[in-house]
C-alpha cells in the first residue's frame, strides 16, 4: 500500500511537472473557460438594461405620470423622449434612437379607479429579435410590478422566452458543464497517448509500477487543475452574471469533483485505447463536448426528446451534473433531493476508471 | 540455475517471423551480446524478455520467474533500457533519477549513495539541473543507463545502449557495466556492431530472428575454419570476381585492400613468379577462373565470422 502511494505520488508529481512546463495546457485549462464564459455569458445578456424608449402620455393624469415614472425607475428602460402621439415615435424607432414606445391611453386612470383592468400599449422595434424579446420580458415584468396590489395592468402581448435565449442565471450552470467536459477530457486525452508516442511507456512498463498507479497518478494533477477551473467559473459566474449559489458550497464542489473525475476518466480511457494524440483529441471532443452540449438539457430539454435519445442521454454524466448544478446553485437543493443525480455520476466515475485500467495493456503490441 | 533462460521463443508480427525458436541462457555475472543487423529481431527479443510483448510460443525464466504471467514481481529485479529515447525530456537529470527512484521505491539513503556513485561514474554530476532533452546523445544514454541501474537490478537488458556514444564514453560505459557484473548482474546487450559484441562473455549471432551461432567470441573465432585473406590488386576486377564467385562467403574493405572469406577447400592458391608472394585465384559459377590476385592470409575476426555465417544462412534458405 505504501508503495502504491509512493508510485502514485511520483507519477502525479511528474505529470504536474509536464503540465507546468507546457504552459499551453495550462492556458487551455484556464483560458478556454474564460473565453467560453464571456462568449456565452455576455452573448445572452447583451445590454438587457437601459433600453431607450419613448413615452406617450395621452391620459395626462397624476396617476399616469406616476405609472410612467415607475416604468422607467427600475433601470431596465431609459426614458429617451416624451412624445404627444405614438405616430411621432415612428421616426425615432426607424433611426434606432428608441427601441420601444410606451403608450398610456386616455382614460386609463379612470378605468383603474373603477377597479377595471387597464391596458398599456408597448410598441416595439422587432428588427432585432433577441433584443426585442428581452425588452418584452422586461416590459412585462415592469408592468406587472407597477400594477401592484390594484387591478392588473395588462400588456397586450404575452411574452414567451425563446428557449435558447435563457438568462445568464440559467446558462451559467450549463456552461460549467460544457467547459469542464471539454477541457478536462482534452487534457487527459493527451497524457497517456503522449507517453506512448514519446516512447516513455516502454521504459515505464518495465518498472514495477502498476497500471492503477499510472492511471490514478495521471488523474490527480488534472483533478486539481479542473478544480481551479470550477472555482474560476462559478466565482466569475456569480460575480459577472449574478448567478446565485443558494445550496451548499461543499455539495457544489464535491459533486463537481465527481464530475471532473468522470470526464478526466473519459479522456484517459480514450488515450489508453487510441495510444495516439491526434486521434485521442478528436475522439475526446466528440465524446465529451457534443453530449455535454446536446444531451445534457443545455440546449434541448431532455424531457422533450424521443425515448431513444433520452436513453442515450442518461448514459452521459453531463445531464446529471446539469441537474445537480441547477439544483445547488439556483434552487438550493441538498443531497436528499439530488442523490438520484449524484449516484449515476459516482457509478460512471468508478466504471470509466476501472475500464481504463483494464484496457491499459502493458504490452507494446 | 542460469539467471536468464530462454527456450524456443517465437514471436510473429502479422505472420512475419521476428523471433524464431530462440533459445539461450545467461549466467549471473555474465554479459550476453545479441548481435545482428537491423531488423534481426534484437529489440523484439529484449521486449519479450522484459514481458513487454507476448510470445507466440516458448518460455522465458528471469531468475526462475515468468515475465508473461500475472505475477509482476520479476520487474523488481529487472532493468530495461529501450533502444529509442524513453526518458522524460522536459524533466531534468535529477528529476528523471528521482522519478525512477520512486518507481523502484528506494530508500533515501540507498538512493543518495547510488546516485552519487552513478553520477560520478557517468560524469553527469554537473548536469543535475539540465533537462534531459538538452543533453548530448551520449550523455542522454548514460543518464538512461543510470536510471535503470538505480535499483541495482539482477537482470539488465540493454538495447543498443552505446548507439551514438563517442568512443571515450563508450569505454566508460563498459567499465560501468563490468563493475556491476562483478556483483552478479546478468546482462543482455543488443548491438549491431561487432567490436562491442567481442567484449561480451558470450555472443549470439542473430539473423532473421534465429541464432546462427553462439559462444564466447574468441571461441567462435577459433572454431571458424574458413580461410581469410587480404587481397590486393585492381579493386574493380577483384570486386567483380567476388560477385561472380560462389566461394566467397564474406568480404569487407580494409584500406586499399579487401578482406575476403573463402569457403574452406575452395581456395586456389598459386605461388607468384618471385616464388614468395602468395596469389589467390577465384572460381566463377561456370568454372571460369579469375586472374591470380596478390593475397595475404589473415586470421579471422569476429566480423568475418558473423558475415560468413549470415551468408551461409542465405545459401541454406535459398536451397
Ligand atoms: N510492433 C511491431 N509490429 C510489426 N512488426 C514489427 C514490430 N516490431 C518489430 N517488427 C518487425 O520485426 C522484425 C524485427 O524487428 P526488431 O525491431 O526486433 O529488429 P532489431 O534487430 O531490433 O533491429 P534494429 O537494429 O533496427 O533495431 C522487423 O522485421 C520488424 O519490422
Ligand atoms: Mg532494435
Amino acid at each position: 500500500m505504501n508503495r502504491f502511494l509512493r508510485r502514485t505520488r511520483a507519477i502525479a508529481h511528474k505529470e504536474m511537472l509536464h503540465l507546468i512546463r507546457d504552459p499551453g495546457a495550462v492556458y487551455m485549462a484556464l483560458g478556454v473557460p474564460l473565453v467560453m464564459l464571456a462568449l456565452f455569458g455576455y452573448g445572452v445578456s447583451v445590454d438587457i438594461d437601459h433600453i431607450p424608449i419613448a413615452v406617450v402620455d395621452q391620459d395626462h393624469t397624476p396617476a399616469s405620470r406616476r405609472l410612467l415614472q415607475e416604468l422607467t425607475a427600475g433601470g431596465d428602460f431609459v426614458r429617451a423622449a416624451d412624445l404627444p402621439s405614438p405616430e411621432a415615435a415612428l421616426p425615432l424607432l426607424g433611426r434606432g434612437d428608441v427601441r420601444g414606445v410606451f403608450v398610456v391611453p386616455e382614460g386609463l386612470a379612470r378605468h383603474r379607479a373603477r377597479g377595471e383592468p387597464g391596458a398599456l400599449q408597448f410598441l416595439l422595434d422587432g428588427s432585432d429579435g433577441s433584443y426585442a424579446s428581452v425588452a418584452l420580458g422586461d416590459a412585462a415584468g415592469v408592468a406587472a410590478a407597477a400594477s401592484g396590489a390594484s387591478a392588473a395592468l395588462d400588456l397586450p402581448i404575452r411574452v414567451r422566452f425563446n428557449p435558447t435565449l435563457r438568462s445568464a442565471i440559467d446558462i451559467v450552470p450549463a456552461l460549467i458543464v460544457m467547459i469542464l467536459s471539454m477541457v478536462s477530457t482534452l487534457l487527459t486525452a493527451l497524457t497517456v497517448a503522449r507517453e506512448w508516442e514519446r516512447g516513455a511507456m516502454e521504459q515505464l512498463f518495465a518498472t514495477p509500477v502498476g497500471r492503477t498507479e499510472i492511471i490514478v497518478g495521471k488523474l490527480l494533477p488534472y483533478v486539481g487543475l479542473g478544480f481551479v477551473q470550477t472555482l474560476l467559473i462559478t466565482t466569475l459566474g456569480a460575480y459577472l452574471f449574478d448567478v446565485p449559489i443558494r445550496g451548499s458550497l461543499l455539495l457544489l464542489f464535491s459533486t463537481s469533483l465527481l464530475f471532473l473525475v468522470c470526464m478526466l476518466g473519459v479522456g484517459l480511457l480514450v488515450s489508453v485505447v487510441t495510444k495516439n494524440q491526434m486521434v485521442s483529441v478528436q475522439v475526446a471532443v466528440i465524446g465529451s463536448f457534443l453530449p455535454a452540449m446536446l444531451l445534457s438539457g443545455f440546449i434541448f430539454p431532455i424531457e422533450n426528446m424521443p425515448a431513444l435519445l433520452q436513453a442515450i442521454a442518461s448514459v452521459f454524466p453531463a445531464r446529471y451534473y446539469v441537474s445537480i448544478l441547477r439544483g445547488t446553485m439556483l434552487k438550493g437543493s441538498g443531497v436528499s433531493l439530488l442523490w438520484p443525480q449524484i449516484l449515476p455520476l459516482a457509478l460512471f466515475a468508478f466504471l470509466v476508471l476501472a475500464v481504463a485500467v483494464t484496457r491499459f495493456s502493458r504490452r507494446l503490441a | 540455475m542460469s539467471a536468464i533462460v530462454v527456450q524456443e521463443l517465437r514471436r510473429t508480427f502479422a505472420g512475419q517471423v521476428a523471433v524464431d525458436n530462440l533459445s539461450l541462457s545467461v549466467e549471473a555475472g555474465q554479459i550476453y551480446g545479441l548481435v545482428g543487423p537491423d531488423g534481426a529481431g534484437k529489440t523484439t527479443t529484449l521486449r519479450l524478455l522484459a514481458g513487454l510483448l507476448d510470445p507466440d510460443g516458448g518460455r522465458v525464466a528471469l531468475l526462475g520467474r515468468d515475465p508473461f504471467g500475472r505475477d509482476g514481481s520479476f520487474r523488481e529485479s529487472l532493468g530495461y533500457m529501450p533502444q529509442q529515447y524513453s526518458l522524460y525530456g522536459d524533466l531534468t537529470v535529477d528529476e528523471n533519477l528521482a522519478f525512477f527512484r520512486e518507481m523502484a521505491c528506494l530508500s533515501r539513503e540507498a538512493f543518495a549513495a547510488r546516485k552519487e556513485r552513478l553520477l560520478a561514474l557517468t560524469r553527469l554530476a554537473p548536469f543535475g539541473r539540465r533537462r534531459a532533452s538538452a543533453l548530448s546523445g551520449g550523455m542522454y544514454k548514460k543518464l538512461a543507463l543510470a536510471c535503470v541501474l538505480l535499483h541495482e537490478p539482477k537482470i539488465l537488458l540493454l538495447d543498443e545502449p552505446t548507439n551514438g556514444v563517442d568512443p571515450v564514453s563508450r569505454r566508460e560505459f563498459w567499465d560501468l557495466l563490468h563493475g556491476f557484473l562483478a556483483d552478479g548482474m546478468a546482462i543482455v546487450f543488443a548491438t549491431p556492431t561487432m567490436d562491442e559484441a567481442a567484449r561480451c562473455h558470450h555472443v549470439g549471432l542473430l539473423y532473421q530472428g534465429r541464432l546462427l551461432a553462439e559462444g564466447a567470441p574468441s571461441e567462435l573465432v577459433r572454431a571458424f575454419d574458413h580461410p581469410v585473406f587480404r587481397v590486393g590488386g585492381e579493386r574493380a576486377s577483384v570486386e567483380s570476381w567476388i560477385e561472380k564467385s560462389p566461394d566467397v562467403l564474406a568480404f569487407t574493405p580494409a584500406g586499399e585492400q579487401l578482406r575476403i572469406v573463402v569457403r574452406r577447400g575452395r581456395e586456389l592458391l598459386v605461388r607468384g613468379a618471385e616464388g614468395d608472394a602468395l596469389r589467390l585465384v577465384l572460381r566463377g559459377r561456370d568454372g571460369s577462373r579469375s586472374p591470380a590476385f596478390d593475397a595475404t592470409p589473415a586470421s579471422p575476426t569476429f566480423e568475418d565470422v558473423f558475415l560468413a555465417r549470415v551468408h551461409e544462412r542465405h545459401e541454406q534458405t535459398e536451397a
